[in-house]
């Protein structure tokens, strides 16, 4: 799943220079985390109204990053025409493939932050770096790469205190990737000594 | 001698910390690194040092090395990828440093650029790999250098480690670094339990550097309780407190956990908070010089 976060409403209200917006949400990552479902569309439709914006109408896609065709958007929902600006909710995923066939303003409302999951209504943030090379096995299951703080691939840094990360309130991720290794009895994998990663496998530009 | 042959000749070695400036005046860092000549074996130089931006070490080692002291160039894993880190490498030994010390480097949000990308392309014991390479005269990616690197290396360590961090700090010695340097040590007997696990491990040719830190007040002493890996023993911070003069208790102290530590490992690093004035005469009370 694709954690976001609103952004501020100010700052929303900053974006939108023009004053004819359609609103969309999304029906996946969005409408799970509560950042980008019907009750948020429409509570931010309320505030836009309010602050002065004329809201043209509003729609949650099944998911905003998977279209069948922005035709098909369209004809469900016609005022988009009329729109000055759509205002999505959703991560930059379906920005981004909105924003490629829409042909006017495309605003993001939200902010993606990582690739996470949900468990028993637990939202767990920032568990894959879509490295492009994984390797989590390696490490239980706990990808290095997001977990830790600094990426580190052969061990902690050394900045944690009580077990604590040095940047935030989460624990080191290494003391979580010895416990799990231990569990599965396999602490012999910690002794590997990994290369750097190889970032042709994540970015554009690699040799074919 | 270099510091490279003191460190291998099987003399106790001296290393002190100078951190570069913030800004263009080196007059205070050049009064500093004129305290420690001839009394220190190298000069360290940090790398923006607690993420805080500083003058580039590789400069600062360059402007000290003019004076004829030896140094030790820190290089973090925090601001460069491999391409810049193998650069500073090329151009410190062109330059005629003979020392590094390769560490991760504290998070940017720890610092005064809190919104600066975290790189760390490579991890330390990767860094290791490389600098190892590059001694042996290919970079990275396999490539033929025109002349080699001629660098010692050397990583740093808690001397609290828990499971994880001893298998790094086997990692470290595996990838090539030759000597480590502490954090502050102020507990004997946990340094001590630290020794015997990493002699367990290491041979002669890996030599132990044990940080020390001068307390100055009980301000800097509860300070540095919370900073990671280092552990001011209650005690301490309480003789500190009833002290007259907190500062003389304080090189008082220094003075005797070198004497205490001296059996045990290959040297030891002073890390004063703030200037050098006092070095000289700590290890004058520690016997040392």
């Amino acid at each position: 799943m694709i954690i976001s976060r609103q952004k501020e409403f100010d700052e929303i209200l900053q974006l939108l220079t023009q004053k004819n917006i359609f609103v969309i949400g999304c029906g996946k990552c969005a409408k799970k985390q509560h950042t980008g479902g019907e009750p948020e569309v429409l509570d931010l439709k309320e505030k836009l109204k309010n602050a002065g914006k004329n809201i043209t109408g509003w729609t949650v896609l099944s998911s905003a990053c998977s279209i069948i065709s922005w035709e098909d958007v369209l004809a469900q929902n016609p005022e988009i025409k009329k729109s000055d600006a759509l205002l999505i909710m959703s991560c930059g995923g379906g920005v981004s493939v909105i924003s490629r066939y829409a042909g006017m303003r495309v605003y993001p409302a939200l902010d993606t932050e990582s690739l996470g999951g949900v468990c028993c209504n637990e939202i767990v943030k920032e568990l894959c770096g879509m490295c492009g090379d994984c390797t989590i096995w390696q490490y239980g299951g706990i990808c290095p790469v997001t977990q830790c703080s600094k990426s580190l691939l052969n061990g902690p840094c050394g900045g944690a205190v009580e077990g604590k990360c040095e940047v935030d309130e989460r624990l080191c991720a290494w003391d979580q990737i010895f416990e799990r290794l231990k569990q599965l009895g396999k602490l012999e994998d910690l002794e590997m000594i990994q290369g750097p990663k190889d970032h042709t496998k994540k970015f554009r530009g690699k040799k074919v | 001698m270099s510091f490279i042959s003191n460190l291998h000749s099987g003399k106790f070695i001296i290393t002190a910390e100078i951190s570069s400036p913030k800004g263009t005046d080196i007059s205070r860092m050049n009064r500093d690194a004129d305290l420690l000549k001839g009394i220190a074996d190298a000069v360290n130089i940090t790398d923006n040092q607690r993420a805080v931006m500083r003058m580039s070490p590789l400069a600062a080692c360059g402007i000290i090395q003019g004076k004829g002291i030896e140094t030790i160039m820190h290089i973090t894993c925090r601001d460069r990828n491999r391409l810049a880190l193998q650069s500073d490498l090329l151009g410190a030994s062109a330059i005629g440093i003979r020392n590094v010390l390769v560490m991760s480097g504290d998070h940017p949000v720890k610092g005064d650029h809190e919104g600066a990308k975290p790189v760390y392309d490579v991890d330390s014991v990767q860094l290791l790999g490389i600098l190892k390479k590059l001694n042996n005269g290919f970079d990275f990616a396999g490539n033929e250098l025109a002349g080699m690197t001629d660098l010692c290396a050397g990583a740093v360590t808690n001397t609290e480690l828990n499971e994880t961090g001893f298998i790094k700090f086997k990692k470290k010695i595996q990838m090539g670094a030759t000597f480590f340097q502490t954090q502050a040590v102020f507990d004997i007997k946990s340094f001590s339990g630290f020794m015997e696990k990493v002699n367990g491990i290491r041979s002669k040719n890996v030599k132990i550097i044990a940080g020390i830190i001068p307390l100055r007040s009980q301000r800097s002493a509860e300070f540095l309780n919370m900073v990671p890996g280092i552990k001011v023993p209650e005690i301490m911070v309480r003789k500190i407190k009833v002290s007259k003069d907190p500062e003389a208790k304080g090189m008082e102290i220094a003075a005797r956990i070198i004497r205490e530590i001296r059996p045990l490992c290959d040297g030891v690093h002073i890390m004063p908070v703030g200037n050098h004035d006092n070095t000289k005469t700590i290890l004058e009370m520690a016997g040392l010089i």
